[in-house]
């Protein structure tokens, strides 16, 4: 399909060509907020499993990706953290979910960006001395460190991966996307990272009703654009949550 | 006044008017509920936002305008949205003038591990952006008890645990004392009251020494 088409279809159509098993997917999100809500719930109607997912952090307890490893579909993360979900904990201390190393938050996303940009890799001096020590993470090969202008950085490779799934607010039918608040996150880098790359919009809308300089991903990163929860139920959906888990306080 | 409380009433009395501020969770966010009269600070969530603000009401609440912990917040006028890279990038590069961090341990050079401990003989839970936090800031405040449930000190000579930042503490606020980061010491600097200086040093395995001007913990 050209860069520039119409990209709008199904949820069935757009996640098809995700393998039943081993997938690696990037997943956008932040502890489960702004995250593709409805793909997800996809991922697990279809037991795709054995999963290795690229993720900022786990998500949030008992809620979207979550279930993912309830379910037992995830069988690596990569990801700056393990335990903001009770059930990627289970996972992990039963054994069930590998993590290799946690990479701070800002290494990571760097190394995703790199992959988005065309870059080999990246130089952060974050951790060194410390993520290097010997005996803390089980490595095949030991942290590469390098000085650079009198600064000691970790080599980090830039990381890729087939299938990115994020979260916008609304869509153009080509794949320009615009993000609403702290839904931007990791979602426009994660969709620049994918080499097939699913939107969950809440809406979606004509091709020029996106001002350009609103545009915060650009339509030819985009190969697939599905429709979610409108933002009602987006709202609606979290207001829930929080309400239940004493996030928010009922109103007379 | 609870441990907890007295911990975050301490830590508010370090911010200074016009600051960016990152609070980590638990007792550093607690510690935004007592902002000096006068001072107007920035709050910075590491999920990409400079300008968190209170709790809205449900009604108000935004699926789409979270905090770093996914909680629901306002934003405040002036406030502005970055993407992830450069919200850790401005942590790294040192744009911020203040951060809270809670710890599982602290040592008299001013390193801190608060992102590992073993669990099932696995470390657990991970760093999430605290590393960059310590890496960045200006000016760190580590605040924790003082001693665990068994008694035995946090305020280390040596922090046993992976660390989360090297010899960048500044100040350490617990529910006995105030602490700055001296040179391999530390120097006491306040006690919570009704607190003896007797109990604090039974309560501190780091080297330490008394300040001149050492006294009770204003809050």
């Amino acid at each position: 399909m050209s860069k520039l088409g119409n990209k709008v279809m199904s949820m069935d159509d757009a996640l098809k060509c995700i393998p039943q098993t081993g997938a690696t997917i990037l997943m956008g999100g932040f502890v489960g907020a702004s995250e593709p809500t409805c793909c997800i719930n996809w991922l697990i109607e279809h037991n795709i499993s054995n999963i290795k997912l690229i993720t900022n952090e786990p998500g949030m307890n008992g809620f979207g990706r979550a279930m993912l490893y309830k379910n037992k579909l995830v069988r690596e993360i990569i990801s700056s953290h393990v335990g903001t979900t009770e059930e990627s904990t289970a996972e992990y201390l039963d054994g069930n979910l590998k993590i290799e190393q946690y990479y701070p938050m800002g290494t990571l996303i760097e190394k995703i960006r790199a992959g988005a940009m065309g870059l080999g890799g990246v130089l952060v001096p974050v951790g060194v001395g410390i993520l290097d020590e010997d005996g803390l993470f089980e490595l095949d090969e030991p942290k590469q460190v390098i000085n650079v202008g009198g600064m000691d950085c970790f080599v980090e490779a830039a990381i890729r991966a087939p299938i990115s799934i994020i979260k916008a607010w609304r869509a153009d039918e080509i794949g320009n996307l615009e993000f609403r608040y702290t839904g931007l996150n990791c979602n426009a880098t994660y969709a620049m990272a994918g080499d097939y790359t699913i939107a969950e919009v809440e809406e979606i809308v004509p091709v020029g009703t996106i001002p350009p300089e609103r545009v915060g991903c650009a339509a030819p990163f985009i190969n697939a654009v599905v429709q979610g929860l409108s933002i009602e139920e987006h709202d609606e959906l979290y207001r829930q949550h929080w309400l239940k888990i004493g996030k928010l306080q009922q109103e007379d | 006044m609870n441990a907890r409380e007295l911990i975050a009433r301490r830590v508010a009395k370090e911010f200074e008017d016009g600051q960016l501020v990152n609070l980590g969770f638990g007792m550093p966010t607690q510690a935004s509920n007592y902002l000096p009269e006068g001072v107007s600070l920035m709050f910075h969530g590491e999920n990409g936002v400079v300008g968190v603000g209170p709790k809205p009401t449900a009604s108000q609440a935004c699926a789409d305008m979270t905090n770093a912990g996914s909680e629901p917040v306002t934003l405040v006028n002036g406030a502005a949205i970055m993407d992830l890279a450069t919200s850790l990038g401005a942590m790294r590069s040192g744009l911020l003038d203040v951060t809270v961090l809670g710890a599982l341990e602290v040592d008299q050079q001013g390193n801190v591990a608060n992102w590992a401990a073993k669990r099932s003989g696995k470390w657990w839970p991970g760093m999430g952006g605290a590393m960059e936090l310590c890496y960045g800031t200006e000016k760190v405040i580590v605040c924790l008890m003082q001693a665990d449930k068994k008694g035995n000190s946090k305020i280390l000579k040596k922090c046993s645990l992976p660390l989360t930042g090297k010899k960048c503490v500044k100040i350490i606020v617990t529910d006995k004392a105030v602490y700055e980061v001296g040179d391999n010491q530390l120097i006491l600097k306040e006690h919570a009251p009704g607190v003896t200086l007797e109990e604090i040093t039974n309560l501190t395995d780091a080297d330490f020494t008394v300040a001149a001007d050492f006294h009770e913990m204003q809050v």
